[in-house]
């Protein structure tokens, strides 16, 4: 019985029963079907248990993984286990995808298809994220829902595109799909997508790990960014048929990063990898730096590649370095000019930006109505990178007077222009001047 | 912009021609160039190049398939379409290109058509077999020139033969001359023998085995055998093959030879079997 049909009942494990309302979607090992169990509608994972090499220690897996949680909120973690059918087979119910939450291949296409209900025909529909710092949020989560699942041990094993949901608005992540999840060095036997998984999965050579995992995290991280394939120019498009042999070279022994500085001969070809072209010019030197050393050193050498810790420490930079002008001109410092040592221009409106330099890094963070630091980037304790721990604002009472305000829980000390050090309370603020000076504690912040 | 670039930048730009040729403009770190004068839009990105892959349907329309086969055919195709949408993998363009053969050879539409956008335009039915013909003319179009002019990288192609006779001309010559061209060589094929003149042998010919040569007696096995074959081609045919974690020692060439055409006759043979034990337990015990 590999497929339910819908108004059937599956009973679970600790009781109740399922009952099945539609395919929602289906994957290499199952399929995925709405159903309502306890009032509420959940998403049930069937399998089709012909595809799995050893059914009994693939379902003790997902047991495990039920009765250890998620690691964090972030992923939709396998929740009820089904009871097993006469013929087996078996399932497991996990929480249903919000609906503001996109598919990480949409936002690559950058438009989902939606069918209209009555008459079956679709239509396409952008998906596109809402502004720069939705962007660079959604990849600090994914780094950091990787970091943490590590953390508890255990590998993802097949990281693909079809593995993430994302709210393009706010750059929340979700991991779907976690059902090959396990802890690190065993393997239940499971598919793979080439391109996304490390070389030596490809070629036979190893087994997924947490070292592969670090590979396909730095695919998915150049599909995000660069909106392309890492391995994918001259060399492959040469080929034309990518049969199974050429996708066993280009994703195995012959994988060759497009921008490796060794060797051009795999570069971007103009008309077909257009997006990579231009991100590649657009983004700094630490972020394509970060993904030459992934996809060089690191192709062949799992010991080389970027660790999750490194991608979070370069993105939480990268999100403090985006300036939204005025003019509408959105973009990372390395993208404006500088008036002087500390001052940011646009090159295209001539508007400037004041910037902070903190005591705990050499980069400057531009200055304007919204810009934001976060905990973690001025309490050396704090992994937090979501909380906001100052933002620049404009004074409600004295409009025109900018400030930053102190939405941390901790009391800040500022230096005003008469020379005097104050307390700044939390939900209070003060006033931009040049000279400014405040101490987080352990780390301080000048004003340019 | 390449243009406006051009204007405003001095001695050290390259040459038009060569800006064009040489790769090393795209690794030119951004502050050599005007960075400023070309889109920096940083959420402005067009879809990920996805691979692309063409569907032929091969359709036998002489006169022997009047009535109820084409009725059938016309009314299953109609309904596949919408289903290969969900299955195709959404890293990949898939289309679809049909090829008719009866007394003339005819395309249903001068290109392959994306998945998307396609409209089955129903089929009718009259004339002779001229399935040596119908391969010479999808040999000459599964060209780099032709049908498969994608300029990214493209899967090899399924094609999908559907016949209810022996074909009444030389289909030999026309295999020959398929069986040279490497899309069909790498391509994944099968075949539907439909009704009792179909020749399953001669089926087995064109595919390369027998595992993707399915066969349909009546109405309701046709459409059910349609479904089948189409989507289980497309489903395989329009992603990357599937790596098992299971090997013992590196991969060649040969041990990914074929491996895709080898899924198809496996998921294809172990799908009928289900749906003829389904048949029996549905039809007896009463």
């Amino acid at each position: 019985m590999t497929e339910l049909k819908i108004g059937q009942e599956v009973e679970l494990e600790y009781g109740g029963k399922a009952v099945v309302e539609k395919v929602i979607g289906s994957g290499g090992q199952g399929t995925v079907y709405l159903v309502e169990y306890n009032g509420m509608k959940w998403a049930l994972k069937w399998y089709d248990i012909a595809k799995i090499k050893n059914p009994a220690e693939f379902k003790n897996n997902i047991k495990k993984n039920i009765s250890d949680g998620p690691p964090s909120n972030k992923f939709l973690w396998p929740r009820y286990m089904t009871k097993d059918a006469a013929d087996g087979t078996f399932g497991y119910l996990m929480e249903l995808k919000p609906d503001s939450f996109d598919s990480f291949v949409d936002i690559l296409n950058t438009y989902k298809l939606v069918v209209d209900p009555l008459t079956g025909r679709a239509h396409k529909e952008i998906v596109r994220f809402t502004d720069l710092h939705a962007m660079v949020t959604a990849v600090i989560n994914i780094v950091n829902a990787f970091r943490q699942l590590h953390r508890a041990g255990k590998s993802y094993q097949d990281l693909n595109d079809g593995g993430f949901f994302i709210n393009v608005d706010t750059g929340a992540v979700l991991v779907c799909d976690c059902d090959n999840i396990a802890p690190d060095g065993s393997n239940f036997g499971i598919g793979g997508k080439p391109g996304y998984m490390a070389p030596e999965i490809v070629r036979g050579l190893s087994k997924p790990d947490v070292q592969t995992d670090k590979y396909s995290l730095a695919v998915v991280l150049f599909k995000l960014l660069f909106r392309g394939d890492p391995m994918e120019g001259e060399k492959v498009v040469k080929d034309v048929c990518l049969t199974e042999a050429a996708e066993l070279r280009h994703y195995g022994a012959d994988a060759l990063f497009v921008y490796d500085p060794d060797d051009t001969s795999n570069r971007p070809v103009r008309g077909i990898h257009d997006n990579v072209i231009k991100f590649w010019r657009m983004y700094p030197d630490y972020i394509k730096d970060a993904f030459i050393q992934s996809f060089t050193a690191g192709l062949h050498d799992p010991n080389k590649r970027i660790i999750e810790n490194e991608w979070q420490q370069l993105f939480i930079r990268l999100r403090s370095e985006i300036i939204f002008c005025t003019c509408g001109r959105t973009n990372f410092t390395n993208m404006f000019e500088m008036q002087d040592r500390s001052t940011y221009r646009c090159p295209k409106c001539g508007m400037t930006f004041a910037t902070l330099q903190f005591s705990n890094r050499e980069y400057l963070m531009p200055l304007y109505i919204g810009s934001k630091f976060y905990e973690c980037e001025v309490y050396p304790d704090s992994d937090d990178f979501l909380s906001v721990a100052g933002e620049l604002v404009e004074n409600k009472l004295k409009p025109g007077v900018l400030g930053i305000k102190n939405c941390s829980e901790r009391s800040w000390k500022v230096r005003m222009p008469d020379g005097a050090i104050y307390d700044v309370a939390p939900s209070k603020g003060c006033p931009i001047w040049k000279g400014l000076e405040i101490n987080f504690g352990e780390v301080t912040a000048k004003l340019g | 912009m390449s243009k406006n670039r051009k204007e405003k930048k001095g001695a050290p730009a390259p040459a038009e021609a060569e800006v064009k040729t040489s790769a090393a403009e795209n690794t030119q770190p951004a502050d050599d160039l005007d960075i400023f004068d070309f889109d920096d839009d940083p959420l402005g990105a067009t879809g990920v190049s996805r691979k692309s892959l063409v569907i032929f349907f091969l359709i036998d329309t002489s006169g022997s398939m009047r009535g109820t086969k084409m009725g059938e055919l016309n009314t299953v195709m109609e309904e596949l379409i919408p289903e290969i949408r969900r299955v195709g993998e959404a890293d990949t363009e898939v289309k679809v290109a049909v090829l008719t053969f009866s007394t003339d050879v005819k395309w249903m539409y001068a290109e392959p058509i994306a998945i998307e956008d396609f409209e089955w335009a129903r089929l009718a039915a009259s004339g002779v077999t001229s399935m040596g013909e119908a391969f010479k003319e999808l040999s000459a179009r599964m060209s780099r020139n032709s049908f498969l002019n994608s300029p990214s990288l493209s899967f090899a192609p399924v094609i999908f033969l559907m016949t209810d006779g022996y074909p009444s001309d030389d289909y030999k010559e026309g295999l020959d001359a398929l069986s040279k061209n490497s899309w069909y060589k790498f391509g994944l094929k099968a075949a539907l023998g439909i009704g009792s003149e179909a020749n399953d042998d001669m089926l087995a010919e064109f595919t390369g085995s027998k595992d993707t040569v399915v066969h349909a007696y009546s109405g309701n096995q046709l459409a059910q055998m349609i479904k089948i074959v189409a989507v289980t081609a497309s489903q395989i045919g329009s992603k990357s093959m599937t790596l098992s974690d299971q090997n013992e020692a590196e991969l060649s060439d040969e041990d990914v030879y074929a491996a895709k055409q080898k899924m198809l006759g496996q998921q294809i043979q172990d799908l009928v079997k289900q749906n003829e034990s389904d048949d029996v337990s549905f039809d007896t015990g009463w």
